[in-house]
């Protein structure tokens, strides 16, 4: 019959030289397994003794047991300790070594230039308004001053359908229909939207275009609040420290009429090669939107007035990204597209 | 247009005002200066030439020349055999750059030293001869050449359509001094007239049929002129508008353009017949060797100058070569009309012919300059080429121009600008650009354009005119706003919406491409989608003469063009119209434009792979129609142009078609230059976002779910979709969710029937199931799929 206090003994030595969670496993099958472990053997015969020594037997075992528990559950919190100090070589990768591509799509860059510009401008209570591509020839021109043989129709040479039916060549056309069918001013809308015209495709220009055009009708406005609106566009698509010129110009819908410059990004105006020594970058046109057009769209210019203006969505983000050629936005080469 | 810097000087004191200055100045007021050009020949040397002898050594031809430039003689090597010994030349030295950016150095051509380089009229930006050494009719050889020809500065300037006035040096002076702020040295009306007997109206009958098309024509007769050279400053004046020189007479006629704007001709008056003029349509096969050489078929549609036989010129765009002035002309009638711009844009097109004369008619001027301008050109031709003009020039002015008035109030400058401009600084900008301002009573202004102002017509325009040269870089910028008692509620634009579908298209890894719209109708007829197509009627190219029916052409044309560049694996999306006619309209009124979003991936080679493909792509398009919260879409087999017969499905949306999904047929994808399978879809977007719901939480189940697998064996023609709504029907509340994850044919199944496997979700919200309550649920669906589509079961 083994002494159980020399049994406690020797489990707790092999415990405390043990190196592993599974040798620990082990140990404690091998003492405290309930039928066969050698602390439950112990017992074996303790029928046989007299009351008094059946008691101390079952005590001395169970303070057996309880040791060596404490024994194991030592061990096995000094063994986890060991093993996080150890974590930083034992569990050490190549931290440079690279990831799996991530197989994500992009969002067109003209998208996402739309999406800063109708965020922009809605930020200032301005709405979108939608029209149709395929127009009539008096909202894309006679609506908005240009009349028959007016010379400036020279600067929208456009595609025909039948001599009423053409692809419009601005979404000036949408602004008839937003006053026709807003009729009351306050009227603050933007017009994004495809347009068309009969140029030959080159890497500043194609016969396909995305533009956006603002409106404002209202009572008392003024070329400094279509001045303000325009740098705050622009101050906040290009940043604040960008500066906006304002020419003018001639369109027949507005009067006065203006195209606007934004200072260059890479020489703040001062001239560098990238804005061919002008210091200055065409945008688009705008001004005050011409009597005549607020009649046409149904509004009385004795009580209202507005203002206008329109760029390409695509000439945008080329001055936003450093493009050169406008083509590449239209030619879905991913090379490209997975650039943004 | 080309303007002369120097020229500018003839009209107002430069003093001080650099070609940048003035060019800026412009810029502000609206004439877009877009480049400026020094041309510096402070550098370039007056050269003789003593002996040319040919080049013995070089296969191309080669003439060494020994040039006299004052302090040495330099040999000097050049291609054009001109520059015979005695010419005086100009001459750059080794180490200049000539005007058009031309470095010149010390060289060696085979074998012989060449010191310099001879300059022709385009290496000097001189014009745009290049053909040979430009010969000088002066000057002192080693004096610099800006002793005979000042160097120039040249400004590319934009003129906007309604200031044709600003086509001719006169009016882009007039800008430029209203802007300095300084006063114009001549007046806009010269003051000559011709004084010989008799009369000019009595030697030439001028007659105009049309005075829609023609509403003046001046015909000056100008006798006993000498034709020959014009003199030096009004040659170099015309190479730096881009004209080259021909006679005096020509070339005061261009003159007078580039001065007035206001084209001239001169007509030879001994080949006129008649003489007399005839303004009149041309007649059915007439035709006219114009003065470029090439014999011109007129139509009716055309407006001519007629002599008493025959047609001698194109109203407002060419001249005739068979009565055009040349050396042997003495007698000459000067034209100085006006014709109608859209006629004159019509006809020049139909030429296929745009000349200075032309681009300026095209703009409508006004026909007060048609006086101004022949009685500048008679000035100068008496003045320059010796001739007598004759008094009283025939004029017939069939409809005079009507002065405009303008009533202004004055405020309405302060409102519309909004910034304050001072009442006598607006009427000093007026009066400066000549117009007449007079204060009413009330105190309104009563404003008088100037003659050559016939874009002034209503009060906004005159706020223009006092706002650019006051300064609108000096107008504050501000941000509108007043108390609004009305406004319309703000709304997400569709685009904005549409993100949310760009988002889960871009985690599946689909790019966004954006690609034209118009394309080849000859595409889309070959893929047999051209029923319902819009042609354009004036095509740039027969590749974009329709407008597409489909998105998906363009996405193939993209797949195509990055496979050639390399791509296998390709997965791109479009958000665009199409363009549909409505029915029984054959271009007559406006056509459908649907917004369709339209995919297309790659999908590998064998038809299990495009079957994967097209599963995977099923996803992608649930996930764009969940991302809307949308209702989920059907698929109903379906066969469709474009697409695999046996793999193709409708898409529906609550009972509405949107489109199709599928794999595209083998000769669509091949025909498109695509190599393997593709799986695409194309539905319309509308519907979608119409169908669009806020999402309404649900309460979070409280009670464990139960899942089963169940796999069904049935006729290979029973489709998934109709044993998923079989199961769903039969299976009552308890079932929360019941998918298909695998479809098998073969061995453990009999021939002509496959397995469908689905997993089944069941739920109670009320409490926790028993598997003997999910037993008897599961045992009424085997009954259902038993009965239903004699199902048998795999354990």
């Amino acid at each position: 019959m083994t002494d159980p206090s020399a049994l406690t003994a020797e489990a707790v030595a092999a415990i405390g030289k043990a190196q592993t969670s599974a040798e620990l496993e082990r140990l404690e099958v091998e003492y405290l397994g309930r039928k066969s472990g050698r602390v439950s053997k112990l017992l074996e015969g303790i029928d046989k003794l007299s009351p008094e020594e059946r008691a101390a037997l079952g005590k001395a075992v169970n303070e057996s047991k309880r040791a060596i528990e404490e024994a194991l559950s030592g061990r096995r919190s000094q063994l986890e300790e060991n093993r996080l100090a150890d974590l930083a070589e034992t569990e050490a990768i190549d931290v440079t070594f690279p990831g799996p591509p991530l197989d994500r799509g992009h969002v067109h860059v003209l998208t996402q230039v739309r999406r800063q510009i109708e965020t922009v401008l809605e930020s200032l209570g301005y709405q979108v308004e939608l029209g149709p591509e395929v127009e009539t020839e008096w909202y894309n021109f006679e609506a908005l001053n240009i009349t028959a043989g007016h010379p400036a129709r020279e600067m929208w040479d456009s595609f025909y359908f039948s001599p009423e039916l053409l692809l419009r060549a601005h979404t000036s056309p949408v602004q008839i229909h937003a006053m026709q069918r807003i009729k009351e001013p306050p009227i603050y809308i933007i017009t994004p939207g495809r347009c068309y015209r009969r140029d030959a495709p080159e890497a500043t220009r194609l016969p396909y275009f995305s533009q956006v055009e603002g409106l404002a009708v209202d009572k008392g406005l003024t070329f400094g609040d279509l001045k303000g609106t325009l740098l705050y566009m622009i101050q906040s698509l290009y940043g604040r420290e960008r500066k906006v010129r304002v020419r003018p110009s001639f369109f027949p819908f507005t009067e006065p009429s203006f195209e606007f410059d934004v200072s260059c990004g890479i020489c703040g105006g001062m001239g560098c090669k990238s804005c061919r020594h002008k210091g200055w970058l065409e945008v688009g046109g705008c001004g005050m939107v011409h009597p005549q057009v607020l009649r046409n769209g149904g509004i009385d210019p004795a009580q209202w007035n507005g203002y206008a203006w329109g760029f390409g969505i695509e000439r945008m983000a080329m001055l936003k990204h450093d493009v050169d050629d406008i083509r590449l936005f239209y030619e879905s080469d991913l090379r490209f597209l997975e650039q943004f | 247009m080309r303007i002369s810097y120097e020229w500018l000087g003839d009209f107002l004191d430069l003093d001080g005002v650099t070609p940048k200055d003035a060019a800026d100045v412009l810029t502000r007021l609206g004439v877009e200066v877009e480049s400026l050009t020094m041309v510096d020949l402070s550098n370039i040397v007056i050269g003789k030439v003593l002996e040319q002898k040919p080049h013995p050594k070089s296969r191309t031809p080669l003439w060494i020349h020994q040039v006299d430039i004052g302090v040495r003689v330099e040999q000097i090597i050049a291609g054009a055999p001109n520059a015979v010994p005695g010419t005086l030349v100009p001459v750059a030295l080794p180490g200049t750059t000539v005007p058009n950016g031309k470095v010149v150095k010390d060289m060696n051509i085979a074998g012989f030293k060449a010191s310099g380089m001879l300059c022709s009229a385009d290496e000097l930006m001189l014009g745009e001869d290049h053909s040979g050494i430009l010969l000088l009719d002066r000057g002192k050889p080693g004096d610099p050449l800006t002793s005979i020809i000042p160097s120039q500065a040249i400004m590319e300037a934009e003129i906007t359509s309604n200031r044709p006035d600003c086509m001719g040096h006169l009016g882009v002076a007039r800008e430029l001094a209203a802007g300095l702020g300084r006063p114009m040295k001549r007046d806009f009306m010269p003051s000559f007239t011709g004084t010989a007997d008799p009369p000019g109206r009595e030697l030439v009958k001028v007659s105009v049929d049309d005075p829609d098309l023609c509403s003046r024509y001046i015909g000056g007769v100008i006798k006993g002129v000498r034709v020959g050279r014009s003199p030096d400053w009004m040659q170099r004046r015309l190479r730096a508008c881009g004209v080259r020189p021909i006679n005096n007479i020509v070339d005061i006629t261009n003159y007078v353009l580039f001065e007035y704007a206001q084209p001239l001709h001169a007509f030879d008056l001994a080949r006129l017949n008649g003489p007399a003029i005839h303004v009149r349509r041309a007649r059915e096969k007439e035709k006219l060797l114009s003065l470029d050489g090439v014999v011109r078929d007129l139509t009716p549609d055309m407006l001519v100058i007629a002599d008493a036989l025959r047609p001698v010129a194109i109203a407002g765009v060419i001249g005739g070569e068979e009565t055009a002035v040349t050396t042997a002309t003495t007698d000459i009638l000067l034209e100085s009309a006006n014709f109608n711009g859209a006629s004159v844009r019509q006809t020049s097109r139909a030429l296929g012919l745009r000349t200075e004369a032309s681009s300026r008619f095209e703009r409508a001027l006004p026909p007060e300059l048609a006086l101004a301008g022949a009685r500048r050109a008679a000035s100068l031709i008496a003045e320059l080429a010796g001739g007598t003009v004759h008094r009283e020039w025939a004029d017939v002015y069939p409809r005079p121009q009507q002065p405009v008035r303008v009533i202004l109030r004055p405020a309405l400058i302060d409102d519309v600008l909004g910034t304050h401009v001072p009442l006598e600084e607006a009427e000093s900008i007026l009066k400066r650009l000549n117009f007449h301002v007079k204060v009413m009573g009330d105190g309104e202004w009563d404003v008088l354009p100037p003659v050559f102002r016939l874009d002034v017509t209503i009060p906004e325009d005159l706020v223009e005119e006092v706002g650019r040269v006051h300064g609108y870089d000096r107008v504050p910028p501000t941000l509108p706003g007043r108390r609004h008692e009305r406004w319309t509620p703000a709304t997400p634009s569709l685009d904005r919406r549409l993100d949310a579908i760009r988002e889960v298209l871009a985690g599946a890894g689909y790019s966004e491409t954006w690609s034209p719209a118009l394309v080849s109708g000859r595409q889309l007829e070959a893929l047999r989608i051209a029923a319902h197509a819009m042609r354009v009627s004036n095509p740039l190219s027969d590749d974009m003469d329709t407008l597409r029916t489909s998105l998906l052409p363009s996405l193939m044309d993209a797949m195509a063009l990055n496979r050639d560049r390399g791509r296998l694996d390709i997965r791109i999306y479009e958000i665009a119209e199409a363009y549909l006619a409505r029915v029984g309209d054959h271009n007559g009124g406006q056509p459908e434009e649907p917004l369709r979003l339209a995919a297309l991936a790659s999908a590998g080679a064998t038809a299990d792979e495009g079957r994967d493909a097209l599963y995977r792509l099923k996803s992608v398009l649930d996930g764009c129609v969940a991302a809307m919260s949308a209702p989920s879409c059907m698929y109903d087999r379906a066969s469709a142009e474009l697409f695999h017969p046996g793999r193709c499905a409708a898409v529906m949306l609550d009972g509405r078609q949107l489109g199709y999904i599928g794999e595209l047929h083998p000769t669509v994808s091949a025909g498109a230059g695509i190599d393997g399978r593709v799986v695409a879809f194309e539905v319309d977007v509308e519907p979608m976002v119409a169908e669009s719901r806020i999402p309404r939480a649900q309460p979070l189940p409280r009670f464990p779910r139960v899942q089963r697998d169940l796999a069904v064996i049935v006729d290979e023609t029973v489709a998934a979709g109709v044993l998923h709504t079989a199961i769903k029907e039969v299976a009552g509340d308890l079932l929360e969710h019941v998918r298909a994850f695998d479809e098998y044919r073969g061995a453990q199944v009999s021939e002509g029937h496959k397995s469908v496997a689905f997993t089944l979700t069941f739920r109670s919200p009320e409490r926790t199931l028993t598997d003997a309550e999910v037993d008897k649920v599961m045992a009424e669906i085997k009954l259902g799929l038993e009965k239903r589509h004699r199902a048998r079961f795999r354990e």
